[in-house]
């Protein structure tokens, strides 16, 4: 039993859990039990896919040691492209094929020039966001191409699911590839690789690791879960507006380490990065709930974004203080 | 009435134009607080191109790097000081931190024109010659009268005014006039029960969606919600995901973009307010040219405060998918 909790202590997604329940419970009580209705969990879940898909890619990225911060451009970008492709008559699947091409390009970009000239991530990605965001006004000419509905496969995205059709599809692609990359993280050669590259690089690389490639990997996943984010917003909002996604690199950047994944890369998990999404809008949903000053909404995100830190590190401390018996 | 003067004018000069100023053309400079994704400018640039082209005159639209940036505005207009423009139009989101670059600029000899946003003391808040743009706070009580009309009969009245963005001149006036409206209104029937709330709506489709939606929950009895931009399309959308029927919670904002159009068309969005942006981009360019060629002195020009309702939208559509509206 000890030995169990002291694992779990040690489980850098453990604050972010406890502060989300927490945080469940407080919203339920302050809203009058609404915020757990049908409806509300509804929205929310119609909308975590894309925030979540988006931080489950920055997460993975910085398990490895690196930043990405032009995901919320290329959550707009792909979706741009496959809207303007549309309209000029290539067909739903031809088009979104292309759209996630061009975000693979774009993680290989971003991989290769952040590896071949040895720069920091950061400001390598820092460059994209403004690059791809300036490509999906130009492509567009700056005004939302019209989407035919009819031509796309609303039941395989955005169509309700489930039980009292309380998922979207989109759930569904969330959940499958989040179960996914958890386990390339967990299961396979290639997360044992992403966590040595991430943990301590000198170290994997004299290990014959292929840090370089498992990078440029990392960012090309990262880019493609950004840019299917953004299809499914744009498929369930019906507007590829231009302006989609901005903002969110910083929000995917605190989900991820709100769910515990380290700065400094080598530590973290997807169902942190998850975790620390759905704090997220939790906390904004919550807070419209129980009708706390609007003002204070970004007050919030931030205080709670150091609270699950400082909140992990003192558990993680904790948990490895705690004295078990070894097995003989 | 004015409007149509501005209109008449800049098209006998589009015909005479191109001659008069081969030899000397005008140079004018754009700079604007939005960054360029945002689709409302897509049409004030299209406004403003177009009457470079007829003028042959050589601009150039600036926007910021992060949507509401000041002080990037700021520095851009210093940039294009520096080039010695014959003309900078501007959009002046706050009352004090354009004060400065614009004096200088007027006293360098270059025309000052504000266009979409102005100073909240107007004329008196800084050297800048006109104004071309919406009346915010006189907009936002439009917006409110015209909605009114739809407000049930009897019973409690509850709305909730969605601030796009706060601290933001255009939003925080467009909000006040509503909420002025609402004061009126209140006044207006002292026997009923009347509530008005303003909440941080946010600027991105989803998050106005998500923040509204959950807002709706809490307080189903809310029978309408105003946005001080066009962001209650999302809103619109999860009425229709929740099944709510069109005009249960009445909807209604700023500026047309397709999807609001859409939405209209669907019956969620009741009344929508046009600033004709394509004219904010245009007229100030004529009044430049009016200025340096026979010195008239620009002047303020109220690009409207159109009411636009569901039975105009077909025609609306056709325009708004060229960028003209």
């Amino acid at each position: 039993m000890r030995r169990l909790l002291k694992l779990s202590l040690q489980k850098p997604e453990m604050a972010a859990s406890l502060l989300l329940l927490l945080l469940v419970l407080f919203f339920q009580v302050r809203s009058d039990m609404v915020f757990l209705s049908y409806d509300n969990l509804r929205g929310m879940l119609g909308y975590l896919p894309e925030v979540g898909l988006v931080a489950v890619g920055v997460t993975l990225l910085m398990i490895c040691g690196e930043f990405d911060l032009s995901v919320g451009s290329v959550f707009a970008l792909m979706p741009m492209t496959m809207a303007v492709m549309m309209v000029a008559g290539w067909g739903f699947w031809p088009a979104t094929g292309l759209g996630l091409l061009v975000c693979a390009f774009v993680g290989f970009l971003n991989g290769w020039i952040t590896i071949k000239f040895a720069i920091p991530s950061f400001i390598t990605t820092l460059g994209m966001l403004f690059m791809a965001r300036s490509l999906t006004v130009v492509i567009s000419g700056g005004f939302p191409p019209r989407l035919n509905m009819a031509d796309i496969p609303e039941h395989l995205f955005i169509s309700y699911v489930g039980p009292g059709d309380l998922f979207r599809a989109s759930f569904l692609w969330f959940v499958g590839i989040s179960i996914l990359i958890s386990l390339l993280l967990s299961k396979t050669n290639f997360g044992n690789w992403v966590r040595a590259t991430g943990g301590y690089l000198p170290a994997a690389e004299a290990l014959g690791i292929p840090a370089n490639k498992v990078k440029i990997a990392c960012f090309m996943i990262c880019s493609v879960l950004a840019g299917l984010a953004g299809l499914f917003q744009v498929l369930r909002l019906g507007s590829p507006l231009p302006s989609i996604g901005e903002g969110l690199e910083l929000q995917a950047v605190a989900a991820a380490v709100i769910g515990g994944t380290a700065l400094g890369g080598g530590i973290g998990s997807i169902l942190g990065g998850i975790i620390g999404a759905l704090l997220i809008r939790v906390i904004d949903n919550g807070m419209v709930m129980s009708q706390v000053d609007s003002n204070w909404f970004k007050f919030a995100v931030g205080a709670l974004t150091i609270l699950a830190v400082v909140g992990n590190s003192w558990l993680r401390k904790r948990g490895r203080a705690m004295k078990v018996e070894t097995e003989r | 009435m004015q409007n149509f003067k501005g209109l008449a004018l800049a098209a006998v000069l589009s015909s005479v134009s191109g001659a008069a100023l081969a030899q000397d053309p005008l140079d004018i400079a754009f700079t604007v607080h939005s960054g360029s994704s945002n689709t409302f400018w897509q049409a004030v640039q299209k406004g403003y191109e177009d009457a470079c082209a007829k003028v042959a005159a050589t601009c150039q639209m600036v926007y910021v790097q992060t949507d509401g940036s000041v002080q990037e505005q700021v520095a851009n207009m210093e940039a294009a000081l520096a080039r010695k423009p014959d003309a900078l139009i501007t959009s002046i989101v706050d009352n004090a931190a354009f004060d400065d670059v614009i004096k200088r600029a007027r006293d360098a000899g270059v025309i000052v024109i504000a266009s979409n946003v102005d100073d909240l003391e107007g004329a008196a808040g800084n050297a800048r010659q006109a104004f071309i743009g919406q009346g915010f706070v006189a907009a936002g009580m439009s917006l409110g009268r015209a909605q009114s009309a739809n407000f049930p009969a009897d019973g409690p009245i509850r709305v909730l005014v969605g601030v796009s963005a706060p601290g933001q001149n255009w939003s925080e006036q467009r909000a006040l006039g509503v909420m002025n409206f609402m004061d009126e209104y209140i006044a207006a029937n002292p026997t009923r029960d009347i509530k008005y709330e303003r909440i941080d709506s946010g600027t991105d489709l989803a998050v106005v969606s998500d923040r509204i939606g959950a807002y709706l929950l809490a307080n189903p009895e809310t029978n309408a919600y105003f946005d001080t931009g066009f962001w209650h399309a999302g809103v619109a959308r999860v009425l229709a995901d929740r099944g709510v029927e069109p005009g249960k919670v009445l909807l209604g904002g700023f500026d047309l973009v397709p999807e609001v159009l859409e939405q209209m068309k669907a019956g969620y969005v009741q009344v929508q307010v046009d600033q004709q942006p394509y004219m904010q981009g245009f007229m100030p360019v004529m009044q430049v040219y009016l200025a340096k060629t026979i010195g008239l002195a620009p002047s303020d020009i109220d690009t409207g405060q159109g009411i636009v309702t569901p039975d105009m939208v077909d025609a609306i559509m056709e325009m708004s998918a060229k960028g003209l509206r």
